[in-house]
């Protein structure tokens, strides 16, 4: 009886709304509209009507201004990452110092005398602790900085301004404006960047900014590149310019990811997220003075604490794995590891790369910081030359001339420097940020798209680059 | 590595990108033809004759097998071999070479093209989809959507009256809507009208309407009208098209003595420093895109100016509702305004 | 002046300072169920984080929270939880955010709806303001961002406004704990019931959308006696909103 009653008046609705037609959301918001202003006229009274308030109008006209708004934009920008570089530098050496030099030590003379099994304290202590230390030491310094500073951009109420100054690229390439922001996000963390894609509210477009938020060089990869363009791009020119030349190489890197960025937006938009952005709107906020230190102190724990908990996540098991393919032997007296470099060394040659950077790739899916380690230390152990802390155990070389030395020692050439560094920016991101992928989009499709799709542009860019390399030269 | 050289190597990785081109290229790639011929199958021709009928039928023509077999893009033999299972099925017969639908062979048709128009809706109205695709998405979307999830579909919309060109939309027992007016050249120089609905077929034509911005709903009075072109002014503009592209809009007459408003213009044209009161949003914006508009106070009245110009051009930010939000070029053309 | 928030109110008998404990995140047993909505930017998680004690971040960004944020406060040793609904324009399109924030008001039946509103621009503010007033009966204005409207000499005369809408107005600064106390206040004596609210119901709508509006709400009306937003579903049944229909089969939000 009851079920009968709502049939009816559903019924009599689909009758009424064919009756009234199809401009009844339009009227029932001018409606609202309507009473809104009769409500406003009768309690509200402004001085200057409706128009914008005087700082705000003015800021923006500076920010947004066809002169000044790309250089200050860029400023903002390029101090937020050379800040968070160079101010990392001393707190991250410091964490190295402490937890690398000290605490690793004392740990392993404390297996010893518990007589604790080598295997045993080598998985644990040289595999699983190190890397967590290394995750530790070289992406918190970084990431406490860069966060706090984006959030106190992001309060303010800049970083909207930043999307409406570049909108018509996005738009070119079939995204929408506030990508922007998530791609500024990612050269802070990818994880976090992907997060951030939330702003954006029609599925396409967030899609599209989520699988190709990899091309924001990441934190974790900046010191990879800066460490291998000073030892080689800055080793080809004259000493005086050495330090300029390894950072263009750097800068060209970045830049090089945002016109992948935005060739793979134009590309997925064309192809299998074809369309064009349908609810496209920005609101510009007003600005708002933001409070320094709660904003810190949120920003810390809601973002740094998270991501930074993630990467330990991932990493000990990683740091598991390295320890383990470098001490198990297969066959003769050959380890995994060996094995497996002999095996990808084809492969990495045709890429300009070879077996020891691919099997560092695979090994530090995890985390990107840990590549350069594992390198180090792949490298010591397949050559045989002397340094290095024993198989298995990932290092770093206090001096710079002894890394390159240990690479030069690995066969290493210019060529090889240079599709490292174009790798380390095309290729799948990192175990953290493939499951904030998943977690966000709820798709093993996409995920698997955002995961592949870098890894083969990364092949191919890196093969082409060795093959014209070789025939110029 | 003995073989290795790397213009061997460049060979391999062209040839092999090229294969990969000519198989998986967007449309024409061998895969998606291949694919497309093996999922031709004998229902989507049968829908197609019977709604390739039903159009004739509703524009008074008379279609014999010659003329069908031109319209579609069908082998004659799998035609013919589909007209006689539908002969023998009821859904349609022949007098003397003409061929009629049946009363069951309307309601079919009257279902497919209640899904096809009902696809179109969806793409408008929760997609990006651009325009010009829709028919082709809807044409192949119409065979592969049962009864049932044509419903949902329905009931999702809110059971519009009409899909996005401005045909009507077939309700589950077949009562349509009508469309008011007639051919835009049939009308006198002088008259004031509504674009009532814009034909999407043929394509070349569709594309060429497209171009030209020009909107559903757009209100509009015709200027010159003579056997090469018409011309008419719609929201601050002035359009010239050929008859025969002016034949694909239909425009309703507005019988009562509304005078077009002066000074109506599109949002897009507002220059800075200048106000202008909001007079609605074109039926052109739809869908999630057009409530989000009226949501934000783009309504009927409120008044609106240029908050910012963008250093590259687009988007600009209006300030309306004392709050500045940016729109781009393509939504601010669909807003209408009256300049102060 | 009407606009002045600062007031003697702590210092007064109504107001039991003492009375007040903010619970963070431990929201067990809690006596009452209170829903904060609004625009976005209009400092809504400010407001949740000076009632509860809590420190969520949101950025002056649109659209910032996305899942709901919950918290809790005792006062006059009754318990109240409070959820952070996403911040929306309106309650009428069909975006995530929308449905979340309006699911909650209507099946979650909260005994207070707080709506967080920008001093500033309460016009437009108004749009979402009007939209739950016909959702629910039991809300007060939350008219936040005071100092700056002060700054920018908007005068809002608090009286006229409050009986427009026929629901509480509490005029505050959340950065600055302006108006909180009173907000608590006024909170508790609506869900109390010692404030019964007369919310203003959306008027200048055409006649023959009334008109539908009205024989649909009777028809309603007729199926559940007492529901106080029978009107609002007819607004969603004209829509078509699919997820009323279905409410509306099986009697969710009574």
């Amino acid at each position: 009886m009851k079920d009968n009653n709502i049939d009816h008046i559903i019924e009599l609705s689909n009758e009424l709304r064919w009756q009234i037609g199809d401009e009844f959301h339009d009227n029932l918001t001018e409606s609202i509209y309507a009473d809104a202003a009769e409500i406003v006229k009768d309690s509200v009274k402004t001085q200057d009507g409706e128009k914008r308030f005087r700082l705000d109008a003015k800021i923006d006209k500076i920010v947004t201004s066809k002169t000044w708004g790309f250089p200050i934009m860029f400023l903002i920008l390029g101090t937020v990452l050379w800040l968070t570089i160079v101010g990392a530098n001393y707190p991250s050496s410091l964490l190295a110092s402490l937890l690398l030099d000290t605490v690793h030590p004392i740990l392993r003379s404390g297996a010893d005398s518990v007589q604790m099994p080598w295997w045993l304290s080598g998985f644990l202590i040289d595999g699983v602790y190190l890397a967590v230390a290394w995750v530790i030491a070289v992406m918190l310094p970084p990431m406490a900085i860069f966060f706090p500073m984006f959030t106190l951009l992001e309060d303010f109420g800049y970083l909207p301004r930043v999307a409406f100054n570049l909108d018509s690229l996005f738009n070119k390439s079939g995204a929408h404006g506030k990508q922007a922001l998530t791609m500024s996000m990612g050269f802070g963390c990818n994880a976090a960047g992907v997060v951030a894609t939330r702003i954006i509210d029609s599925p396409r477009e967030r899609l599209i900014a989520i699988i190709t938020n990899n091309f924001s060089l990441c934190n974790g990869r900046w010191p990879t590149q800066i460490l291998i363009a000073t030892i080689f791009i800055g080793a080809v020119v004259p000493k005086s310019l050495s330090s300029f030349a390894s950072l263009l190489a750097v800068i060209g890197i970045a830049v090089l990811g945002m016109a992948f960025m935005f060739g793979v937006s134009w590309a997925l938009s064309k192809t299998v997220l074809r369309g064009e952005v349908s609810t496209f709107n920005l609101e510009l906020p007003p600005y708002r003075p933001p409070r320094f230190w709660k904003t810190i102190y949120t920003s810390l724990i809601d973002r740094t604490a998270i991501v930074l908990w993630r990467a330990i996540v991932f990493a000990a098991p990683a740091g598991a794995v390295i320890w383990l393919i470098s001490n198990i032997h297969v066959g003769g007296d050959e380890t995994i590891a060996a094995w497996l470099i002999n095996g990808m060394d084809g492969f990495g040659f045709l890429l300009g790369l070879n077996g020891v950077i691919l099997l560092a790739y695979i090994v530090a899916i995890p985390a990107n910081e840990i590549v350069i380690p594992t390198i180090l230390m792949l490298t010591v152990m397949v050559t045989g030359i002397g340094g290095g802390a024993g198989a298995g155990v990932m290092f770093e070389l206090d001096s710079i001339n002894a890394t390159g030395d240990i690479l030069k020692a690995g066969g290493w050439t210019l060529l090889t420097a240079i599709n490292l560094m174009l790798f380390s920016l095309l290729h799948n991101p990192c175990s953290t940020t493939i499951y904030t992928i998943y977690k966000e989009t709820n798709s093993v499709k996409w995920t698997t798209v955002a995961s592949v799709m870098p890894v083969i542009l990364g092949f191919v860019v890196t093969f082409l680059v060795a093959q014209i390399w070789r025939l110029i030269f | 590595m003995e073989t290795y050289s790397p213009i061997f190597a460049l060979v391999i990785f062209f040839i092999a990108v090229a294969l990969l081109y000519v198989l998986f290229r967007p449309v024409k790639g061998w895969f998606w033809i291949i694919k497309k011929a093996f999922h031709t199958n004998e229902k989507v021709i049968i829908e197609d004759v019977l709604k390739q009928l039903y159009h004739f039928e509703t524009s008074k023509n008379k279609v014999d097998m010659k003329t069908l077999v031109q319209v579609l893009d069908f082998k004659h033999a799998d035609i013919v071999e589909a007209i006689k299972k539908m002969t023998i099925n009821d859904l349609i017969y022949s007098e003397s070479d003409v061929l009629k639908l049946t009363e069951e062979g309307r309601d079919y048709a009257l279902r497919i093209v209640r899904v096809h128009r009902l696809w179109e809706r969806y793409l408008a109205d929760k997609t990006g989809i651009h325009k010009k695709e829709w028919h082709d998405r809807a044409e192949s979307m119409e065979h592969r959507l049962s009864h049932d999830e044509a419903e949902e579909l329905a009931a999702h919309l809110g059971h519009p009256k009409f899909d996005p060109h401005g045909d009507p939309i077939p309700t589950k027992t077949g009562k349509m809507a009508s469309v008011h007016g007639v051919e835009l050249p049939l009308l006198p120089i002088g008259s004031v009208g509504k674009i009532t609905h814009i034909e999407d077929e043929p394509e070349v034509i569709y594309k060429q309407i497209l171009a030209e911005h020009i909107y559903m709903g757009s209100m509009l009075k015709v200027i010159e009208n003579n056997a090469t072109r018409i011309v008419f002014e719609s929201e601050g503009e002035v359009f010239k098209l050929a008859p025969i592209v002016a034949a694909n809009l239909t425009v309703a007459l507005i019988e009562k003595e509304v005078v077009l408003e002066d000074n109506v213009a599109r949002l897009s044209s507002l220059k800075i420093n200048e106000t202008a009161k909001i007079l609605g949003i074109s039926r052109e914006n739809r869908g999630e895109s057009r409530r989000r508009l009226l949501d934000l106070g783009f309504v009927k009245g409120s008044s609106v100016s240029i908050d910012l110009l963008n250093p590259l051009g687009n988007p600009n930010a209006y300030l309306i509702k004392g709050t500045s939000i940016a729109l781009r070029k393509d939504q601010a053309s669909k807003i209408l305004i009256k300049k102060d | 002046m009407e606009t002045n928030v600062k007031s003697a109110c702590e210092t007064c008998g109504l107001y039991n300072k003492a009375g007040l404990k903010k619970l963070g995140i431990h929201t067990d047993n809690f006596d009452f169920v209170v829903a904060l909505a609004g625009n976005p930017n209009t400092g809504k998680s400010t407001v949740f984080n000076a009632l509860t004690g809590l420190k969520q971040h949101t950025g002056n960004w649109p659209g910032k929270t996305v899942t709901r944020a919950e918290g809790g406060f005792e006062y006059n040793t009754q318990k109240y939880k409070l959820v952070d609904l996403p911040g929306t324009y309106s309650l009428l399109s069909t975006s995530e955010d929308e449905e979340t924030a309006r699911d909650f008001i209507l099946f979650g039946k909260p005994d207070v709806t707080v709506i967080v509103a920008d001093a500033n621009r309460l016009e437009r503010n108004l749009n979402l303001v009007l939209q739950i007033l016909e959702i629910t009966d039991k809300a007060v204005l939350c008219l936040n961002l005071m100092d700056e409207a002060e700054r920018n000499k908007v005068d809002i005369d608090i009286r006229t406004l409050s009986r427009d809408l026929g629901i509480p107005v509490v005029p505050t600064s959340a950065r600055f704990n302006r108006g909180i106390p009173e907000l608590i206040q006024t909170i508790s004596e609506i869900a109390s019931g010692k404030i019964v609210c007369k919310p203003h119901r959306i008027k200048n709508v055409p006649k023959n959308i009334e008109k539908a509006v009205k024989t649909l709400t009777e028809n309603i009306e007729k199926e559940f006696p007492n529901i106080p937003n029978s009107r609002w579903i007819a607004f969603r049944l004209l829509e078509g909103d699919k997820q009323i229909i279905n409410a509306l089969r099986t009697g969710e939000f009574i």
